[in-house]
């Protein structure tokens, strides 16, 4: 497999090829009999950040670099913020360009005086080169970058930037590239403005995760105040420890087999037009020109587009201004043509596609839905059974199966955007051949059909109400279920695997990346067991 | 809360020595508004801007000088960085690279500087930029015209008094000449007329 070609660098460019999780709490042992040889895998990890636990993660970042550089901490600080809080890219750094261009390329000034001594005793006065005004020694301050302005000065400046929302404030000077010790900010700024002071502290706090690339805010609204760490790919589905379930990537509910790209445009496509559709089909018609759906707004049937072309209410065709309430001038539509007929019939076609994609989806969305209350109740069916004087004491297998009818459904839904996209003009037009498209768009749909009907199957055994059954029945229901769900799970990872190599890959689109299927679903994460966030493993 | 003895200092500081650096500045339109000043800078020698004197509206944010004076071209201008449409100016101290540290006088000698040596990869008039560079003679052709045209103070408003004194019974030519000859004084040139 060519990676430089398919597969888009991350910061470091060093991963390649499809990412894969083995942070599989939740699989079974089957997992290992369904993927036979895996693809080359780069080693993606999670884990929750709480609100809490954000100062100490980001306290141990800093105190790597700050045994390591031998600086303090607001100058590692500076430092990490420079470097995205790569901590490997501050070291790829050190080791390739040397100390010094490292710390001025980010803005950090060593210095090992920060003394006013220089500058005689105490009531010597110097003028302040921003608001020139003379003031005492003892009333103004020097950074690590040697100048100096009188406090009031700086304070202002501070408070001016902090507004502005500022994490790293530069020195006054200018071309001074240094930036402020946040010690002397915060004292500067509490001074005269104590919440600001404290805004600014907070900034400083959350530029951990703001200005991050491998952590990002749990997207739950309202939020949960917990922040994701993920190392390896981004793309990658987790399940933050207040249960919302999102792709890492572009922040959105999990959607995979979807790519971030396709669901995008689906959520914006239903948005647009979901349940109107019907309504579309009949009292609109896209315009000749623009391709806009125009109402008709009453009048007669010349119709104007908002792009100002004007055009034959009757038969859609493009026509000119000119007309009486009857007639429009130069056009006649009355008599029947093959060619304004296939026109037609392509817009119609073309809703039609959608409204077949949009049915399923939607369909399974429902579903999906029923079957979440299902899952609720299955527990009190499971004490139900377990109450009863019986042999069968062990119905994890009713857990397991709902837990797998859940994904599958969940995968199921999201295959439908994806063929609309995939096997589309909307992005993938002139990819393959209508001969190529044809096979693969059959592969791909005898694989969604085989997965719909053993998971509709298995969503018909879980809804048994089984606490009614004899031993031998349950044995029976237990037996359809364990298979079902070995089933239902083969044929979803044989689905990805399919998506991922046979329709993604050729197309050698780089933005298409989807995430790995685990059987568990999204990866859930636990709560962080130690106030360390850095650990990687959850 | 804008620095008022701070304006005041550079607004000192600045005229003091308008004759060498070419810069000065006032409130504008005689006002009492310290936040609403008027820059003007001589165009550099050996440039097409030579011999014009630019205009230039400056407005100070309140946060000034923490944040960038807005500094604009109200005398039309010729250049790659300057729009020829409204003025605007695309200069990095008036931006990101502010500090306040700066000062008035030295943004407008920037400015000044900015006249001597264009830089027309980061352009504000891609027309203009794209003239610079393709087709430089026309481009210093149109800068001195422009120059002429609307930065010479001599030239401002020149017609609108040839046609005052006209008006008043004296020959067109003879107005010409005359306000020529007194580079421009309507009242020089009134006082001449009436005792020639």
């Amino acid at each position: 497999m060519d990676d430089d070609d398919y597969y888009f660098d991350e910061s470091d460019g060093e991963y390649g090829g499809s990412s894969y999780s083995l942070e599989e709490d939740h699989g079974d042992d089957l997992n290992d009999l369904l993927v036979e040889e895996p693809i080359e895998k780069i080693w993606t990890t999670a884990s929750v950040i709480s609100a809490e636990s954000l100062l100490a993660a980001q306290k141990e970042v800093l105190q790597n670099v700050m045994s390591l550089l031998l600086i303090n901490e607001q100058q590692a600080r500076s430092l990490l913020i420079y470097y995205r809080w790569n901590v490997q890219k501050v070291y790829d750094s050190f080791e390739r360009k040397g100390k010094e261009p490292l710390f001025q390329e980010a803005g950090v000034v060593i210095s090992d005086d920060r003394d006013l001594d220089i500058l005689g005793s105490s009531t010597a006065v110097i003028t302040c080169n921003v608001c020139f005004e003379d003031v005492a020694v003892l009333d103004a301050t020097k950074m690590d970058c040697g100048h100096l302005f009188c406090n009031d000065c700086w304070t202002q400046n501070f408070i001016i930037r902090i507004k502005d929302g500022e994490r790293t404030i530069r020195c006054m000077d200018t071309k001074c590239n240094a930036i402020c010790d946040d010690v002397i900010i915060r004292n500067l700024v509490s001074r005269k403005d104590p919440c600001l002071a404290e805004r600014f502290e907070r900034f400083l706090l959350e530029s951990y995760v703001e200005d991050n690339d491998n952590i990002k805010w749990c997207p739950s609204n309202p939020h949960c105040g917990n922040a994701i760490r993920v190392d390896g790919s981004n793309v990658f589905e987790v399940e933050c420890i207040c249960g919302f379930q999102f792709c890492f990537n572009c922040s959105l509910e999990a959607h995979s087999p979807c790519s971030c790209q396709m669901w995008k445009l689906w959520v914006q496509k239903c948005g647009d037009e979901s349940g109107n559709t019907d309504w579309i089909i009949v009292n609109t018609k896209p315009c000749p020109k623009c391709k806009k759906l125009v109402e008709k707004n009453g009048g007669c049937n010349l119709v104007r587009c908002r792009c100002d072309q004007h055009f034959c209410w009757l038969c859609g065709g493009a026509c000119g201004a000119e007309h009486t309430w009857s007639t429009i001038a130069g056009h006649t539509c009355n008599s029947f043509t093959q060619e304004k007929e296939m026109n037609f019939l392509a817009v119609k076609q073309r809703l039609q596609r959608y409204m077949h994609y949009f049915n399923r989806y939607m369909t399974h969305a429902d579903s999906l839905k029923k079957e979440n209350t299902l899952n609720e109740n299955i527990q009190r069916k499971i004490s139900e059974s377990e109450n009863k004087n019986s042999v069968i004491k062990d119905y994890s297998w009713v857990l397991d199966g709902s837990r797998q009818l859940l994904r599958s459904r969940r995968v199921l839904k999201y295959t439908y955007p994806l063929a609309f996209y995939v096997f589309g003009d909307e992005l993938f037009k002139d990819k393959m051949t209508p001969e190529e498209k044809e096979i693969k768009q059959h592969l791909f749909e005898d694989l969604q059909q085989q997965l719909e009907t053993n998971v509709e199957r298995l969503s018909m055994y879980i809804e048994k109400d089984f606490y009614d059954f004899n031993d031998e029945q349950v044995m029976e229901l237990k037996y359809q279920v364990v298979n079902l769900n070995r089933v239902v799970n083969k044929f979803c990872g044989q689905m990805y695997k399919y998506i991922e190599d046979d329709l993604l890959e050729p197309m050698k689109h780089a933005v298409h990346r989807i995430a790995p299927y685990s059987s568990g679903g999204p990866n859930m994460l636990l709560q962080p067991s130690s106030s360390s966030g850095n650990s990687g493993d959850s | 809360m804008l620095d008022v003895s701070r304006v005041q200092k550079e607004l000192a500081e600045c005229n003091r020595d308008t004759a060498i650096s070419g810069v000065s500045i006032a409130l504008h339109d005689g006002g009492s508004d310290l936040s609403r000043l008027s820059g003007t800078i001589s165009g550099p020698v050996a440039t097409p801007y030579e011999g014009g004197t630019f205009q230039i509206d400056i407005r100070l944010p309140s946060g000034y000088p923490f944040e960038p004076p807005k500094m604009q071209f109200v005398t039309k201008v010729w250049h790659p960085n300057i729009s020829s449409q409204n003025g605007a100016i695309c200069l990095d101290i008036l931006k990101d690279q502010w500090s306040p540290a700066l000062t008035l006088k030295t943004a407008l000698l920037s400015l000044q500087a900015l006249l001597s040596a264009p830089e027309p990869d980061d352009p504000q008039d891609a027309v203009v930029a794209q003239q610079y560079l393709r087709d430089h003679q026309t481009f210093m052709a149109t800068a001195r015209y422009w120059t002429e045209a609307f930065a010479r103070r001599s030239s401002v408003g020149i017609e609108e008094k040839v046609q005052k004194l006209v008006e008043m019974g004296f020959p067109e030519d003879l107005v010409r000449s005359t306000l020529e000859s007194v580079n421009g004084d309507e009242n020089q040139a009134l006082e001449m007329l009436c005792s020639s």
